[in-house]
């Protein structure tokens, strides 16, 4: 019959749109060079966002341009991406030859995380007016801006 | 004089509903990666959602048909049943994303964290839903929502190099590290923040609730031709605001907080706290959009009594809908989810959505059964078909820019 | 009310209001009464679930419409559709006006009479199959697509005088197969096109609607015109 012919038609199609979909956002990365790099540069990126968020965040409050809750929101919502961040690369796996490159990026996040800590603990303390913090957002900013390119 | 005040207040309360959380999150996300490149979808989406809802007001205003009484009448009830379910999926997405911002943005004031506001905003807008007048939802909502023009003083504030911004509105000034591919994403996420379906929901049936009559005709085509365009400015200057302070900064937006920094940069505290109160109103008001587009689809298409202008008892089933829907969106919003990436849901499935409501609407703006005289003139049949192909290719497109860019990510 | 009307696009899912301009329903179906003369005749809305479920396609309809009956068989009745009188019909337009208020309306058709007329839905006859000689010059996979409704002037108010048959494809709701004034020229041309195969068949001794095997017999004397113009 034809229209049963056309309904099985149309329900393989619909199926076989969910199925690329999911898999569309399921996808396993393969351990290999070039997708971890990418990986890589992406969490380098992202964390330069959230620092330079935080340092944003800071500078504004120093120069009392924002309230207290705005900016620790604005500082602890970065230092949670910054953890997923960090997670995110914590759980991919190193391909053979990135060793030295994974162990470099490892620390890198750490130092981007624990100056945004850092912020966040001010901001929480009403400490906006502290040059050191600044500095060393700015930094872990600039660190992250060169690591952009190396991978 | 009380006819042009009718005007001035629609006019207003259409900038201010203009924006929600859509536009608000896609156009700072979009001005801080693409710069104003992208500025052009927002003034394409613009015109797009005049046309159409100019065209779903008159028959609202001439026949008293809201926009699914028409889905219904052109599709039939199997294939109309699909396009509720679809509508009502987006709206649904889009009610628990506004919920989620107004949750978000008291919890930038009160740094109470936004999963515990959550009960209490949901409470909140189902009371206004089941007690505020019609009206008073719309100007209230809508007037406040208006405090988001502290984005276009902050802009004027920061004094950027005009020029400059002005040469990076050529598509071709795309970023060179951003894909074409994760540039269409975004065009088509912004498309569909401009036109998502709830708007012509909402107008039409609100057009039903204020009893428009064709005499009205002229207030309403005012409020959609001078409203809809100037809240597309406020969200280009969203995006002109995020380009000029985030993206020299290389930040991407993932929070409401990271919206308003640009504003606190150029204004200050008090700058900031108007347009704190511009994300409240704009996201409440949409809320309230949103929440009642649920229950007028839902009743047109089954054809019980509807609306607010009649007493909540005489609608019942109406207002027992909205109580559901508020409950749900609390409840998935419970579950810990980030409103912002349901934000960016749900404008990408608005886009998807998109031909499901326009192309009936289009086809009875020709029906003389309907519209008599009203009926669309030439140039408005241009511009619906042109729109309509635009709408399919960007329905289209949607799905595989999802996959190919894993949500705007590559 | 207009003179003349086609059912299925300009009265089904239709919304239905009362005297007062509030919302009654949908309708969801049409009740055609068998006339002794054999003619069918328009004698009520049908509304709610159990008139809306079938029109969902033969297969998904009748499940969806046996299930609703299954969760509803401990109320009596519970699987038969309401139904509002064509005597209370005022006006068809964009919507169907009522003359009465809607309030208690909606209850389903009490028949007490064994004798009771024979009554058919109209969602049961769209789609039925037409079978013709080939001088007719229907298409080959013609459907039962609309039935034209009349007004007449005897006892039974209107009837169904006209039937418009052809190859069922998208867009019969649209309306551009029906009128030739309207579009976007493109869309409506496309319809048009869609729906050349169109005819309308006039009710006659020749058309026989045979509800018992499912189809619709058209005999060579037909009086057959195309649907537009």
């Amino acid at each position: 019959m034809m229209s049963a012919w056309r309904t099985t038609a149309v329900v393989v199609c619909f199926l076989a749109w969910v199925l690329a979909v999911a898999s569309g956002c399921s996808l396993v990365g393969q351990p290999d060079v070039a997708a971890w790099d990418q990986k890589a540069r992406q969490a380098v990126t992202d964390a330069a966002s959230e620092v330079a968020t935080a340092r944003l965040a800071v500078e504004t409050a120093r120069d009392d341009r924002t309230w207290s809750s705005y900016t620790t929101v604005v500082v602890a919502q970065a230092e949670e991406a910054m953890g997923t961040v960090q997670d995110d690369v914590s759980r991919l796996q190193v391909p053979p030859g990135r060793a030295q490159d994974a162990d470099d990026l490892e620390a890198l996040l750490d130092a981007a995380s624990s100056a945004v800590q850092d912020a966040r603990q001010h901001a929480v303390a009403g400490e906006h007016d502290d040059r050191d913090l600044l500095d060393r957002l700015d930094r872990v900013g600039e660190r992250l801006t060169r690591a952009e390119t190396r991978w | 004089m009380k006819r042009y005040f009718a005007v001035l207040l629609g006019v207003l309360t259409a900038i201010g509903g203009f924006v929600d959380i859509g536009d608000l999150v896609t156009n700072a996300q979009v001005g801080a990666r693409f710069g104003l490149s992208l500025a052009w979808v927002v003034v394409v989406g613009v015109i797009g959602i005049c046309v159409f809802a100019e065209m779903s007001g008159r028959i609202a205003a001439v026949s008293g048909r809201a926009t699914f009484d028409l889905v219904r009448e052109r599709l039939g009830p199997r294939m109309g049943f699909l396009n509720l379910v679809g509508s009502m999926l987006v709206t649904l997405l889009t009610f628990i994303a506004e919920i989620g911002g107004i949750a978000l943005a008291l919890q930038l004031v009160s740094s109470v964290n936004h999963v515990l506001l959550v009960p209490f905003v949901a409470a909140l807008v189902w009371i206004v839903l089941w007690r505020a007048k019609f009206s008073a939802i719309e100007n209230v909502l809508g007037l406040l929502g208006l405090t988001l023009i502290g984005f276009a003083v902050a802009l004027w504030q920061l004094g950027p190099d005009w020029g400059e911004l002005a040469a990076g509105l050529s598509p071709a000034e795309k970023p060179g590290a951003e894909s074409w591919a994760a540039y269409a994403y975004f065009a088509v996420a912004l498309f569909g923040a401009a036109m998502t379906p709830y708007e012509v929901f909402f107008f039409s049936s609100g057009g039903v609730e204020e009893r428009w009559t064709p005499k009205d005709l002229g207030v309403m085509r005012a409020n959609v031709l001078i409203g809809f365009p100037l809240g597309g400015l406020l969200s280009i200057s969203i995006a002109a605001c995020a380009t000029v302070v985030l993206m020299p900064e290389g930040i991407a937006v993932e929070t409401l907080g990271q919206v308003g920094l640009p504003v606190a940069v150029a204004l200050g505290k008090v700058g900031l706290a108007v347009v704190v109160l511009g994300f409240f109103a704009a996201t409440f008001g949409a809320a309230c959009e949103t929440g009642l587009s649920t229950g007028y689809s839902l009743a047109q298409y089954f054809g019980f009594q509807w609306g607010k202008y009649v007493r909540t008892r005489e609608a019942a089933g109406f207002h027992v809908i909205l109580l559901v829907v508020t409950v749900l969106a609390a409840g998935v919003l419970l579950t810990g989810v980030d409103p912002i990436m349901v934000t960016e849901m749900s404008v990408i499935f608005s886009a998807v959505a998109l031909p499901l409501t326009y192309f009936p609407i289009l086809v009875v703006a020709n029906d003389p059964d309907y519209l008599g005289e009203h009926r669309n003139g030439r140039f408005a049949n241009l511009l619906g078909m042109v729109y309509l192909v635009i709408i399919v290719v960007a329905a289209l497109a949607a799905v595989p820019l999802i996959i190919a860019t894993s949500m705007g990510q590559g | 009310m207009r003179d003349s009307y086609d059912a299925a696009l300009h009265l089904l899912d239709r919304q239905v209001l009362d005297c007062d301009e509030r919302l009654v329903c949908k309708v969801d179906d049409v009740e055609l009464t068998v006339a002794a003369d054999g003619s069918l005749v328009p004698t009520g809305l049908l509304a709610g679930l159990p008139a809306l479920l079938p029109r969902f396609g033969p297969r998904l309809g009748a499940v969806m419409a046996r299930t609703h009956a299954s969760v509803h068989d401990v109320v009596a009745g519970g699987d038969a559709p309401d139904v509002v009188e064509m005597d209370l019909v005022d006006e068809i337009a964009s919507a169907v006006h009522l003359t009465v208020p809607g309030a208690g309306l909606l209850r389903p058709r009490e028949e007490v009479d064994a004798a009771a007329p024979e009554r058919v839905r109209l969602g049961q006859l769209l789609g039925m199959p037409v079978t013709a000689p080939p001088e007719v010059g229907l298409h080959r996979s013609s459907r039962l697509l609309d039935v034209r409704i009349t007004r007449v002037a005897d006892g039974r108010g209107s009837v169904v005088d006209a039937l418009v048959v052809g190859p069922g494809r998208p867009g019969a709701l649209l309306g551009y197969d029906r009128r030739s004034e309207s579009g976007p020229w493109l869309l409506a041309d496309a319809v048009r096109w869609l729906h050349r195969h169109a005819r309308v068949v006039e009710v006659g001794p020749e058309v026989e609607v045979d509800r018992d095997r499912g189809e619709v017999r058209v005999g060579p004397g037909a009086s057959v015109s195309p649907l537009l113009g």
